[in-house]
């Protein structure tokens, strides 16, 4: 009996001991590298220290971050959001209506001036006023019905942020900046977030760095989460690395604006159908993603597979109607080896059908392009007008069904001034230590959530 | 132009010629020496570029041999045999190519589709004919690249052994401004490199072993016809103006696998050396010249004093006696032929001067005789009359008184008359012994044939002799002697009328002929014989039969006064017609 006990003292002891090792930790420094700009309008940093209005759950829709509710009227085109009490700005600021309509408002002054970066410029406003309500009421209204506006609201983009005294972005998110030293932004864990502190006491985000040295940082520890581009994939599953990969969240896509060579819509058809996908994806992208003709990933529209996606080399001769002998310049955006790599190799297929076009170093004029543009929806109709925005085409989407949603994308893509050519995934690459990481569904890392093994 | 000026220029032209001449023979050599320099250099260079080429190419086989046999890729190699994604080795080619230290590398599939490529990754799946050549030697090949240029490179083929099916390997090291670098040049040796990538001529493939090569421009015609006919070209180029600065210039055609001219080779010599000298020996040539054409200066001072000074000596002297200076005669300064010349010619002076002396002598002897001759000719016929005469009158003595008286009294006319007779023949020779000399006026010479046509127009009249003047509308100025010129003509035309008894046509002309005035007097009687033409002239030679024959010497000698001529010749219709030719005077000093 009492041997029955001390094993079963003992095998309680061991439990306890498992769930303690399993059980998140507080405490310690989380080191993410990335090779682009952490303060980017979607970038990781911006995403830690502040908070939209709504988040995005799982399945895409809009779920309440610091607007607890909302309602429309005036069909879709007044939406009146309630704020979330009690939360307060990293600088101990309240967090009120007041403060939100200040942070729409220098969001939409600063993307209107002429003197706008680009990542201001990008932040289009979809609504045509917003104002307060109430202490914890604002209301915006829109030109056109704007049913997934909440959805909309859940982009990094459309954060609320205000600058503090010392000239540093404070938002409600989890982390608040707390320094900038050779190249690595530093996040401390805000402890007064609205929900809840994180389990890490700081994020060091190493901008601009290298992939082959991220790597290398990751394999002898000084780094615990690095980006594995999808090309690389495959090789980082071969090394046996332990990677969290998105669905497809990246369009990889050919713009042709409708001016000079193409202008004639059969000309930018003919470059439509001698773009090689397969080759991209098989070879370039190492078979990551998916080969698409779509402005929307199949998983988020179901319709994707209706648009073509192969290669008709004899028509799009015919189309061309003999080789033209006009260097066509193409540029890629953004920039890198793989992108370069991608679009030598359009230009190859291009060359096939008559098209003398040539890579181009950035900041050259193009006849086209070749760009990676980020998908934050998930919600279909979200997405799609994502994503029209994102291009700059203009659709009329009439209703939420597929069938809408892909007229309105046909309609679209109908100009070819846009050639769909690849979804990519986003993929990290998490170090030994990192528990409880997951990734958001456009694909970036959540480290509110994740803790350290071994902090204390 | 003298002889002195003529031996200045011999001397100076043959000393200036042999200098030229000697300086042209050098030059040329050098030339030559430097061209045969150039073509050593260019052989050196080529057999230089040929052991570089061949040694590219093995290395460039050398570094694909040790690619093939690498454990990498003959895992690959394994790996894509048993079925393996070709995929993943998108970019073993560029890691491969940094390793093995080739500037091209492709990865080729057996079915020739592109694997893996360094210089442009993104031609995977895209054929590659050349593995055709797999394990022959290294060739040139044209390598595109995806910024749309291209670049010549010495490639190499190669299969991965022990897979099958096999994988190949095409690899090559550019050649480029580096691969010249590596050239063991000379001092003054340039090499450059055009690559025949486009259709024209392209500045931009030129290149050199340095950026300060200077402009591809000037070898532009010699690139194109090196590369336009496959062929070795050369030609003397000048980068820049100056002359220094030529280069003895070959290009080499390189050709690919196909004989195409893939690239051509240029092999640039400097010609300064040359070049300076050259210009050394033109200037010694200057200076040989100079000196040449003083010492041709002294030369011919020096054979001036030697030889045509007596030589001018001798033609000065000559002319004098050309002009009637018998008594010249020249300095014998030696005894050379120049020597026995002058000897010659003083000797011949003095036979002339001798013999003119005797020649005047005996004409004067003949003169006295002529005239003693013609004194008792002209003395013996009053003279016969006169003994004849005063002989009757004494016989007549005998006679009675009247009878006498009639005989004294006719006997004394005749005698008067012949006396008279003897006064005029005497009074003749004095009128020819005193002939006045001229008094030189201008006048024009066809009033003297007007003179003379009027004053004997009437006499001419009544011996029914037809008188024709005929003188020049234009003036023919002379300088005369009025007076004297008008007895002259009146002496020709009295003569004229003693050839017409019986009446006839009498022509007295007057017309320019060149530079003289041409006076003629010409009748239509018996005519002169060509003796007697010959001798008209003679003094004391008459035709007639009571003639004194000083006539027409006094003419001759009035004409002669005049510095004139005056010749008789055969009228073209009989008669005789006498031509007398005085010079014209300027034209200041016409009448």
């Amino acid at each position: 009996m009492l041997r029955q006990a001390a094993i079963s003292g003992v095998l309680l002891l061991l439990a306890l001991g498992a769930s303690a090792r399993t059980r998140p930790h507080y405490g310690g420094t989380l080191r993410i590298e990335v090779h682009g700009d952490a303060w980017a309008p979607d970038g990781l940093a911006r995403r830690l220290v502040l908070d939209g209005l709504t988040d995005l759950s799982d399945t895409g829709a809009a779920e309440p971050a610091l607007a607890v509710q909302w309602s429309q009227t005036n069909h879709d085109q007044r939406w009146d959001f309630r704020l979330r009490p009690w939360v307060r700005f990293q600088d101990d600021t309240p967090f009120n209506a007041e403060a939100v309509v200040a942070s729409f408002t220098t969001m939409c002054a600063n993307s209107a001036s002429p003197d706008a970066t680009n990542a201001a410029q990008e932040t289009q406003c979809p609504w045509s006023a917003v104002y307060a309500a109430g202490p914890l009421e604002i209301v915006f209204t829109t030109a056109t019905p704007s049913p997934d506006f909440p959805e909309l609201l859940a982009q990094t983009r459309f954060a609320i942020s205000k600058k503090a005294s010392s000239g540093v972005l404070e938002g409600t998110g989890p982390f608040q900046v707390s320094g900038f030293a050779n190249g690595a932004l530093t996040l401390t864990a805000y402890a007064d977030c609205w929900h809840g502190r994180p389990f890490l006491d700081s994020v060091e985000i190493v901008q601009h760095r290298s992939q082959r040295d991220q790597w290398l940082d990751l394999s002898v520890g000084r780094a615990d989460i690095v980006e594995v581009p999808p090309e690389l994939l495959r090789q980082a599953r071969e090394q046996h690395m332990n990677v969290l990969v998105s669905g497809p969240v990246d369009l990889l896509a050919l713009t042709i604006p409708a001016q000079g060579v193409f202008q004639d819509t059969a000309m930018r058809q003919s470059a439509a159908l001698a773009v090689d996908r397969a080759a991209l994806y098989n070879v370039i992208f190492q078979k990551q993603g998916e080969i698409t003709a779509s402005l929307l990933p199949q998983k988020v529209s179901g319709y994707a597979f209706l648009f073509a996606t192969d290669r008709d080399l004899n028509r799009a001769r015919a189309m061309r109607g003999g080789a033209f002998p006009t260097p066509l310049r193409m540029g890629a955006e953004p920039g890198g080896a793989t992108m370069r790599l991608a679009g030598e190799r359009l230009a190859l297929n291009l060359h096939e059908a008559g098209f003398n076009a040539r890579m181009v170093a950035p900041g050259k004029p193009t006849a086209m392009d070749l760009q990676l543009i980020h998908l934050g929806e998930t919600a279909p109709r979200a997405a799609l007008d994502e994503m029209l925005a994102a291009f700059g085409l203009n659709a009329t989407v009439n209703g939420t069904g597929a069938q809408a949603l892909w007229q309105a994308e046909s309609s679209a893509l109908k100009s070819n001034t846009v050639v769909p050519l690849l979804w990519l995934p986003r993929a990290w690459a998490i170090g030994e230590r990192v528990r409880d990481i997951r990734l958001s569904p456009d694909g970036e890392p959540l480290l509110a959530e994740a803790s350290l093994e071994g902090a204390k | 132009m003298t002889l002195r000026q003529k031996l200045l220029l011999t001397f100076s032209l043959t000393v200036v010629g042999i200098v030229a001449a000697v300086a042209w023979t050098i030059s040329l050599r050098v030339r030559r020496v430097f061209d045969e320099l150039h073509h050593e250099q260019t052989s050196a260079l080529v057999s230089q570029f040929q052991r570089e080429f061949d040694q590219s190419a093995a290395d460039t086989s050398a570094a694909l041999d040790r690619t093939a046999s690498s454990d990498a890729l003959q895992r690959i190699a394994f790996e894509l045999a048993n079925g393996g994604d070709t995929a993943q080795y998108l970019n073993t080619a560029a890691g491969l190519a940094r390793e093995y230290q080739l500037d091209d590398l492709e990865l080729v599939a057996h079915d020739g589709s592109i694997i893996s490529s360094a210089q442009w990754p993104a031609r995977f799946g895209y054929k590659e004919p050349v593995i055709l050549s797999a394990g022959k030697p290294a060739f040139l090949k044209e390598e595109n690249l995806p910024d749309g240029s291209s670049e010549i490179g010495i490639f190499a083929v190669r299969a991965v052994e022990k897979s099958n099916p096999p994988i190949y390997l095409v690899g090559g090291r550019n050649l480029n401004a580096n691969t010249l670098r590596d050239f063991p040049v000379s001092a003054g040796t340039r090499v450059f490199l055009y690559r025949n990538l486009s259709a024209g001529f392209s500045l931009g493939n030129f290149t050199g072993a340095s950026q300060t090569s200077g402009s591809p421009q000037p070898y532009q015609q010699l690139v194109d016809q090196a590369r336009t006919t496959g062929q070795n070209a050369e030609a003397v180029v000048y980068p820049t103006p100056h002359r220094e600065d030529s280069v003895n210039a070959t290009a080499i055609p390189l050709k690919g696998a196909n004989g195409n001219v893939l690239a051509v080779l240029v092999v640039a010599n400097s010609r300064r050396g040359m070049v300076e000298v050259q210009n050394h020996i033109r200037s010694i040539a200057y200076g040989a010249a100079g000196l040449g054409i003083l010492f041709a200066i002294a030369a011919s001072l020096w054979i001036a004093a030697r030889v045509s000074r007596p030589i001018e000596q001798l033609a000065r002297a000559a002319g004098e006696v050309a002009a009637g200076n018998w008594d010249t005669s020249v300095e014998v300064s030696g005894r050379d032929e120049l020597g026995v010349l002058a000897g010659s010619f003083n000797h011949m002076t003095g036979q002339l001067v001798e013999q003119r002396d005797r020649l005047v002598q005996s004409e004067r002897v003949a003169a006295w005789r002529e005239l003693a001759r013609r004194l008792a000719h002209e003395l013996k016929n009053p003279l016969f009359p006169l003994q004849i005469t005063v002989e009757n009158m004494v016989r007549a003595r005998a006679l009675p008184q009247q009878e006498f008286d009639e005989v004294f009294n006719e006997s004394t006319a005749t005698l008067r008359a012949e006396i008279d007779n003897l006064k005029v023949i005497i009074g003749r020779f004095s009128d020819f012994s005193k002939m006045p000399k001229p008094q030189m006026e201008p006048m024009d010479a066809r009033d003297a044939i007007r003179r003379v046509a009027s004053l004997y127009e009437p006499a001419l009249k009544e011996k029914h002799i037809e008188l024709r003047t005929t003188v020049d509308s234009g003036q023919l100025p002379i300088s005369a002697d009025a007076e004297l010129l008008h007895r002259a003509l009146s002496n020709l035309v009295l003569n004229a009328m003693d050839a017409m008894p019986d009446g006839g046509t009498l022509v007295i002309a007057a017309a320019r002929a060149g530079d003289a005035a041409r006076l003629s007097v010409s009748d239509s009687g018996a005519g002169l014989t060509p003796e007697e033409c010959s001798r008209l002239f003679t003094p004391y030679y008459t035709t007639r039969q009571h003639g004194t024959g000083l006539g027409l010497a006094i003419v001759q000698s009035v004409i002669a006064d005049h510095h004139g001529t005056i010749a008789a010749e055969s009228g073209e219709n009989g008669g005789a017609r006498f031509v007398i030719e005085l010079p014209l005077a300027a034209e200041g000093q016409s009448a």
